[in-house]
């Protein structure tokens, strides 16, 4: 029987955030929908709403037009929905067969049986005695499809399935998945990949800062098109003008730095000198773990490594740490943004406070102004368009675009002369990674400068003046960006030469 | 010193009889911290189950009644740890220990018109066949029901865990209670039964201490055995029969150094006084090494609040 779910008028409103604003969709059984958002435009939400895990404020949904109820899982069960969270919901120290076995009408026998069945069927290898724990990421997902498929379900949704599996898992997964959709199971497949809808889904809808902002045919799309609707506006074609000019002063210059640590999961590094001028970007390539988070450490004054030079604005701050390097206008992003930059449990206002430099007037005799941080911080918010003006709220609720967005504007704070970042865009979606990209370029329009450590070739060739590639702790010379192609980074990152 | 067998058998006999009330209250909470709520108040479970059960043997002057009104103080003490824990959100630790600090208040005013009152024969079982049988005799018979009991308890614990769907889900809970809840399960449900039945064993075993063991009322007469039943379960590694190993030696050696003290070994007091708790622990880590199974076992909620979202 065909299977028709539809969705009417739904809304979700978190406080600072509309997760969900009207949202209406309709998806019919026989075809692969996919539900297209960066992080934060609410496919999350909506899928918690449709698998009964949270309530929806506004709204109804209806299966082969009957309303449904969805007030627990145990509805959404019920009503044939089966559902497979981006992170499991699997309990690691129980065996599969105990995972499977918990919410089954039936005996263990004929479980097991069943079971069995379907293992044989698609072709699924797991020994259902071990406990999960033991298992891959991809045979957990298995086992959650396979929890799925024993209450013979008309809906499975799919939540970001693919980010925690290899290429071979994902192919395997896509298989199987189309499989279903041809034994009539309706697939609402939710991801922010925008090759994955185009090679696997039939339908998309894209969704944005909590509306359905577009229904499509996969066919008529391409990734250029998915993309700009995703994000909002026509994604610009980001290319820096590169100024280099030999007559600028050096603002910083590094001489003779070295580190050797006994960890061996710490790089050495050898004898790097390097210099930035005024108004210039220097990227540093290569792959990681070859001594980036070292030189990361030592530049920011974390690590201070004896006879190094370092020399800022024609003072000696190789002995300073991290806050006394600020107060002479340097600022750093490190590549960490939860543990490192900013503290998670604490409000955005503090996290924006943390940077304590004498300027700033956030603490007076001691005391904390609070409202002259928290009417700072909303500066920050909107002028660096991260999306909720609640500075009350606790960081760890912001998303990694809007994290970062954060830690960058509060960085800026000092219009320092000098930004260290490293790895800036990690795990960061187009929008943002684009917002993150034209901030840092307009840095150098004012005609201050940029170290970029980052283990992102196109970003690198897209945002610096100058490139070197750091190798087993060793620097390469440094080119004038306009000479590097990405495959003579390439040859150097894997320890290369080139000329 | 006479080492004959049938002193043996009596030796055993009451070294069975002092770990009672060890067994009862550490099978009691492994299941509570098996579904993930760490109560730290069975001290104070225990003494309220001493105290009630023997002043309602004293007042009825019936030991059914007695025995019966001991787990429902433990079921009533616990809910109250439950209400805050499960529905207030408080943070486990502390709760549980202003439950302990609280039930050894309570019992101890409760108690002051009860001190000084003999406590009345509780009946033991096939007290013909001790007398009758050399060794085996006061090993096997001549007990309390409670004591046959509380050695059934943890393998009947075990089989509850292990094969049983509601075990399942107990252990489920105590993994995730996030996907527990999200398969359907009423986690806060499951966790306030956990913790009433906890609740129960512990005051069952405050009862036995005051009704069978030592048959009177003493100002804090659980005497911390409350918090060895809590090591116990750690160390035991959550598994009801290593606890009955566990509490076994830790009863065995308490009453043989007890035994070495009165014959004046030239061993300092201290040290043997000692001596109980450290064998208990070296052995029960000897025998819990397997860091897999210690894994497996390890409720990894434990103590976490979980809340549902909305």
């Amino acid at each position: 029987m065909a299977t028709d779910l539809r969705i009417s008028n739904i809304s979700k409103i978190y406080p600072g955030c509309v997760a969900n604003d009207n949202v209406s969709l309709q998806f019919k059984s026989g075809k692969i929908y996919a539900l297209l958002g960066e992080n934060g435009a609410g496919k999350s939400t909506l899928v918690k709403i449709l698998s009964g895990v949270i309530s929806p404020d506004n709204g109804e949904v209806f299966l082969n037009e009957r309303n449904l109820k969805l007030s627990s899982p145990l509805d959404a069960k019920k009503n044939k929905i089966g559902m497979v969270f981006q992170h499991f919901n699997l309990f690691e120290t129980l065996s599969v067969f105990e995972n499977l076995s918990i919410d089954a009408t039936e005996d263990n026998k004929s479980l097991r049986v069943r079971i069995n069945e379907i293992l044989k069927k698609y072709n699924f290898s797991i020994d259902l005695d071990v406990p999960v724990l033991n298992l891959s990421a991809g045979q957990k997902q298995k086992v959650e499809i396979i929890r799925c498929l024993l209450r013979s379900p008309k809906v499975l949704i799919m939540d970001e399935p693919t980010s925690v599996l290899t290429e071979q898992e994902t192919e395997e997964l896509f298989i199987s998945l189309k499989k279903f959709c041809d034994e009539g199971i309706l697939i609402i497949y939710i991801t922010h990949k925008l090759k994955e809808v185009l090679s696997l889904c039939d339908e998309v809808a894209v969704m944005r800062k909590g509306k359905v902002v577009s229904v499509s045919q996969t066919q008529n799309e391409k990734v250029e098109t998915l993309a700009n609707k995703m994000v909002g506006q026509k994604l610009a074609k980001i290319k820096k003008k590169i100024n280099i000019s030999k007559n600028k002063d050096e603002i910083f210059k590094v001489k003779h730095l070295n580190f050797y640590s006994d960890d061996p999961f710490e790089t050495n590094l050898v004898n790097l000198n390097f210099s930035v001028k005024k108004g210039e970007c220097l990227g540093i390539a290569g792959i990681s773990g070859n001594g980036q988070n070292e030189l990361f450490q030592i530049l920011s004054g974390e690590i201070i490594t004896p006879d190094t030079s370092i020399i800022f604005r024609n003072k000696e701050i190789a002995k300073l740490n991290p806050k006394q390097r600020r107060e002479y206008l340097m600022a750093f992003s490190p590549e960490d943004r939860i543990s490192q930059a900013a503290v998670p449990e604490l409000k955005i206002y503090e996290n924006v406070a943390l940077n304590n430099f004498k300027s700033s007037n956030f603490f007076e005799k001691g005391l904390v102004n609070e409202r002259k941080i928290k009417e700072h911080s909303k500066k920050i918010l909107s002028d660096f368009s991260v999306n909720t003006d609640n500075v009350e709220l606790k960081s760890q609720f912001l998303s990694g675009g809007n994290l970062q967005k954060l830690i960058l504007g509060r960085e800026l704070i000092t219009a320092p002369e000098l930004l260290i970042c490293y790895n800036p865009t990690w795990g960061l979606d187009v929008g943002a990674i684009n917002y993150i990209h034209e901030t840092l370029i307009k840095i150098n329009d004012q005609e201050k400068s940029t170290i970029l450590i980052s283990t992102d070739t196109e970003e690198l060739l897209k945002l610096s003046d100058r490139i070197a590639v750091i190798y087993k702790g060793k620097l390469s010379k440094i080119m004038p960006s306009e000479e590097v192609t990405p495959e003579k980074l390439g040859v150097l990152m894997g320890g290369g030469s080139i000329d | 010193m006479s080492l004959d067998i049938s002193f043996i058998g009596i030796l055993i006999g009451s070294i069975m009889a002092s770990s009672v009330p060890l067994i009862l209250a550490a099978s009691g909470e492994l299941i509570t911290e098996r579904s993930g709520v760490l109560n730290l108040g069975v001290e104070g479970m225990m003494i309220i189950g001493a105290i009630s059960g023997f002043a309602l043997m004293v007042i009825t002057d019936n030991l059914f009644i007695a025995i019966v009104g001991s787990m429902l103080s433990g079921v009533i003490i616990s809910l109250i740890f439950g209400f805050l824990t499960q529905s207030l959100l408080t943070n486990h630790v502390a709760t549980g220990l202003a439950l302990t600090i609280f039930g050894i208040g309570l019992s101890a005013m409760l108690g002051k018109n009860f001190v000084g009152i003999p406590g009345k024969e509780f009946p033991i079982l096939f007290s013909s066949l001790r007398e009758s049988i050399p060794f085996f005799g006061p090993i096997l018979f001549g007990h309390s029901i409670v004591l046959y009991f509380a050695f059934a308890l943890p393998f009947l614990t075990n089989y509850f865990l292990k094969k049983t769907k509601l075990g399942l889900v107990v252990r489920a809970v105590g993994d995730s209670p996030v996907s527990a809840s999200n398969q359907g399960i009423n986690v806060i449900l499951v966790r306030y039964c956990c913790i009433l039945y906890g609740g129960a064993m512990c005051g069952l075993a405050g009862a036995y201490l005051s009704l069978i063991y030592t048959p009177q009322w003493i100002e804090n007469m659980t005497a911390g055995r409350g918090w060895i039943a809590l090591a116990l379960v750690v160390f035991a590694t959550w598994s009801p029969i290593k606890v009955l190993i566990g509490a076994l030696i830790f009863g065995g050696i308490t009453i043989l150094q007890l035994h070495m003290q009165a014959i004046g070994f030239r061993i300092p007091v201290q040290f043997l006084s000692a001596l109980p708790y450290l064998m208990t622990i070296i052995v029960l880590v000897v025998i819990s090494r397997d860091s897999r199974k210690i894994k497996l076992n390890t409720p990894t909620s434990l103590g976490r609040i979980f809340y549902k979202e909305k």
